[in-house]
This record gives C-alpha cells, sequence and structure tokens, in this order.
C-alpha cells in the first residue's frame, strides 16, 4: 500500500518551496503590498508547513501555504498599496516612436500604475494575479477562496475603476 | 453582456483571435484591452528567494537538528540520573548488616530497636538497618536466641520457615532441614512449609524436613545452649553430631555408624570428652580423639 507522501522529507520540502516560494510571496504582497510583511508571512507559512510536514501531504502543501499566508494576512489587518515598478523596457517597438508617443505612454503608464495601487484589496490582488502572474479566474478562484464569478466581477469592477481613473486614452 | 464574457475570456487567455476583433470594435472594450495590456507590463518587486530560504531554514534547522536530537538526549540524561539514584538509594537502603558466628564463638548482640539477640556457634543473621522501625525482619541460618522487645512484627526468615512474634522471648535453630522454635515468653507463630503454628510460652515445636516431628513443653525457661549446653530430643544423629563439631571446632569422622540413630539428650560445651561420652553411651557408640585433635566415632559391635 502506498502511503500518501508528506513533507518532512527535506528535498520534497526544498522542491514545494522551489515550486510555490514565489507564487505565494507575489500573492501575498498584491495583497498587503509590502515586502518585508510578505516575506514575514510566506517564512511562517514555510515553518508552519515544515512543523506540520508529517500532517500535510505533497498534493496539499500548495493550499495549505496559500490558506496559511492568507490566514496570517487577515490577522494583521494594516495594509499598504502595492508598489509597483515602471514598466520593463518594451524593446525594438520604442526605437521607432515618436517622442510625442513616448511621453504619452510613459503619461499612461504613470497613471495606470497609480490607479492600480488605488484599488481595492480584493480587486487589486484579483487583477494582478490575472495579470501580472497570468493566472486564470479557476486557479485566483482557488487561491482567494472566492467563486469564480465573484472573480468575474472583481475584474471586471477593477477594469471599470482603471478605465474611469485614466479616463479615454 | 456578450462582450463582457468575451472580455473575460481574453483575460482568461482563452479567446479567439476573431472574439479579440470583436472585442476591438468597442471603444469601451479596446480601453479595457489596452489597460489590461498595459498592467501586464508592469513589474513588481521580486521575492529574494535566497534570503528568505536561510531565514526558513535557520528558523526551522534549531527545531530539527538542534532540539530534536537534544529533547532525546535530555530525557536520555534526566533518565539515566533516575537509574543511578534509584539504584543508589536501592544499594543504600537494602544494604544488609550482617552478624556471623565462627566455630566454637558465641555473639551476644543487641538490633536498633534495643531487641536481644544471643547468636550460637557457626550461625549467621542478616538484616537491614534501615526501616528496621517499619519492618522488624532479618534472616537467620543456624541458631539464635531472641529477646524481642514489644513493637511492631519481629520476623525471622529461615531456610526451614519463618517465625513471627510481636515481642517475646525464643530460640531459633535452623540447619540442614531441621528447625526447632522454642518460646519463653509471649506467643510466637511459626510459618513453614504452608502451615501456621502458633507457639505460646513454654512450648517449642521441632520440625524436619518441613514436617512437625514434635510439639511439646519445654521446662527451660532459656535456651540451654546459653548455659554451655546442647539439648536434643528425638534428633538425628548427623545434626548432633554436626552441632558437636561447631561447639568444639573440630571434625569428626563417622565410620560404621548407623546415621538413622536418633539422640535425645544434652551435651556439654565445656568438655569434650564429656560430651562425646554422653553421646556415645547411651547409642551404644565408641570414640576415640586423634593426636591431630579429629574424632572418630565407631558402633560398638564392630569390636
Amino acid at each position: 500500500m502506498k502511503q500518501p507522501e508528506n513533507v518532512c522529507n527535506e528535498n520534497t520540502f526544498n522542491q514545494l518551496y522551489e515550486a510555490h516560494g514565489k507564487p505565494v510571496w507575489r500573492f501575498i504582497y498584491f495583497k498587503c503590498g509590502d515586502t518585508a510583511q510578505a516575506d514575514d508571512l510566506v517564512q511562517d507559512a514555510f515553518i508552519k508547513l515544515w512543523q506540520n510536514c508529517a500532517k500535510v501531504t505533497k498534493e496539499k502543501a500548495k493550499s495549505f501555504l496559500y490558506t496559511v499566508c492568507n490566514n496570517a494576512f487577515l490577522n494583521e489587518v494594516a495594509h499598504k498599496k502595492v508598489v509597483l515598478k515602471h514598466a520593463k523596457a518594451q524593446p525594438d517597438k520604442t526605437n521607432y516612436q515618436s517622442p510625442e508617443f513616448l511621453m504619452e505612454e510613459n503619461q499612461f503608464q504613470e497613471k495606470l500604475k497609480n490607479s492600480i495601487e488605488n484599488l481595492s484589496e480584493a480587486q487589486r490582488t484579483a487583477f494582478l494575479l490575472n495579470r501580472i502572474e497570468g493566472k486564470k479566474y479557476a486557479e485566483i478562484a482557488e487561491m482567494l477562496q472566492i467563486s469564480v464569478k465573484a472573480v468575474e466581477k472583481r475584474m471586471s469592477q477593477a477594469l471599470a475603476i482603471l478605465r474611469k481613473e485614466i479616463g479615454n486614452v | 453582456m456578450r462582450k463582457e464574457q468575451l472580455l473575460h475570456k481574453w483575460l482568461n487567455n482563452e479567446a479567439t483571435a476573431e472574439e479579440l476583433e470583436v472585442l476591438k470594435t468597442d471603444p469601451e472594450y479596446a480601453s479595457y484591452l489596452q489597460i489590461a495590456q498595459a498592467s501586464s507590463d508592469f513589474d513588481i518587486s521580486e521575492m529574494d528567494t535566497q534570503t528568505n530560504f536561510n531565514a526558513i531554514s535557520n528558523k526551522i534547522k534549531p527545531v530539527r537538528q538542534l532540539q530534536k536530537p537534544s529533547v532525546f538526549s535530555v530525557v536520555w540524561k534526566v533518565a539515566a540520573i533516575f537509574a543511578l539514584l534509584l539504584i543508589g538509594y536501592y544499594y543504600t537502603t537494602t544494604l544488609s548488616t550482617s552478624i556471623k558466628t565462627e566455630m566454637a564463638q558465641t555473639e551476644n548482640f543487641t538490633l536498633p530497636d534495643g531487641s536481644k539477640v544471643a547468636l550460637n556457634s557457626g550461625s549467621e543473621i542478616t538484616y537491614t538497618k534501615n526501616n528496621w522501625d517499619d519492618s522488624r525482619e532479618l534472616s537467620l541460618d543456624g541458631e539464635a536466641y531472641f529477646k524481642v522487645a514489644k513493637g511492631k512484627k519481629f520476623s525471622v526468615k529461615t531456610s526451614e520457615g519463618t517465625v513471627t512474634v510481636l515481642g517475646t522471648q525464643f530460640n531459633v535453630v535452623a540447619r540442614d532441614g531441621f528447625f526447632v522454635v522454642a518460646c519463653y515468653e509471649g506467643l510466637v507463630s511459626v510459618a513453614f512449609n504452608d502451615k501456621l503454628v502458633k507457639l505460646p510460652a513454654g512450648q517449642k515445636i521441632q520440625i524436619e524436613n518441613g514436617s512437625l516431628l514434635l510439639n511439646e513443653t519445654t521446662e527451660n525457661v532459656a535456651p540451654v545452649w546459653l548455659k554451655k549446653e546442647s539439648s536434643f530430643e528425638n534428633a538425628p544423629l548427623q545434626i548432633v553430631i554436626n552441632e558437636l563439631e561447631r561447639q568444639y571446632d573440630i571434625k569428626v569422622n563417622l565410620g560404621d555408624v548407623n546415621l538413622e540413630k536418633r539422640f535425645t539428650g544434652t551435651f556439654s560445651h565445656k568438655n569434650l570428652e564429656l560430651a562425646l561420652k554422653s553421646i556415645c553411651e547411651p547409642l551404644q557408640l565408641n570414640y576415640t580423639i586423634n593426636k591431630n585433635g579429629a574424632v572418630t566415632i565407631n558402633a560398638k559391635h564392630s569390636e
């Protein structure tokens, strides 16, 4: 009889960190908007995972990490705005663009950035998970423990607010 | 609301090119697309994977590598200390005092509670000083006379049986399957071979190899051996000779003597010649004392 593999093995644990460390960190960073807090929450979640390694199977480790992080985050209510960095340099394209266009483009990016930072925590998390992490609605719904319909709603709201704030570009 | 669905489909990365074209025709949705597209290009703070991993490892390792073994080693240390203490305690509390008399030697001594003991030749008493007041218990191999101080149960354990009293004077002989208990004062209970006999003052019992041979009155007020005599009643010859050997520290060679013979009588501890006569004459035996002190006893008819 095959026992479900738990995560008490050091290698398994390291693999889980490789696989889920960053996504979990991003997820929680979208929520709390503070790198130091995200570091703490992720560290605590992995430590908790290790302490409960006997009870958590490898398959359940991912949702364990998200749940622990999320619960810990909810306990630390205070949160800041997610600080976005400027868009990565877009290669090639820029060479052919006029200075005015570049300026507009920069203004647009700046506006968008501020608007995203002003979204509510629920909208922003869903929006950034989708946009930056490229997560599908179903995945987001699972992570946030809400329905896919709720994710759709949050996405629509986020886009509507952003469009309103930026105005027609 | 079809476009709304298409938008979500596109955001989910599942829209086809045609569907995207449909969305682009609507200015509202076109701007959504633009915003969504631009948002994807943003960069956010990166997690410092290594630093975080080190932090996690540092917090985990003490739990895993230092604490866990140390928890066990502490347990082992504590267990070892307790074991040592226990052994020490057991050793000191059960450390017994032993009093032994050699051949032709008697000894008088007092037990911790004031009970007096007279130990006949070639006998040994062992008892533990600790807890003496709680359990007055000693083991005897040989013969001894006890004058027990009043108090808790006083037990004399021998290989032949156990004698229990509460405070009295009594004599116990326990040698080679021969067990005699005489009570001079108070009441003694004798346990042997699953039997229990209550012995009132002035009574004595003789047990041979676990069976009761004699239960009768004794006129003596104290054992005769205290007066340098040995008294026997229907005792096997071997037991009598053994006692003689002990009292005079000699070796007795028995020739063609019938060991089934039994002896009733007394011999003195002061004069070997007299003692041998006391034993041999009633039993029709001859004795000779060699130059080196050894004694040979033979049956009379053999001459």
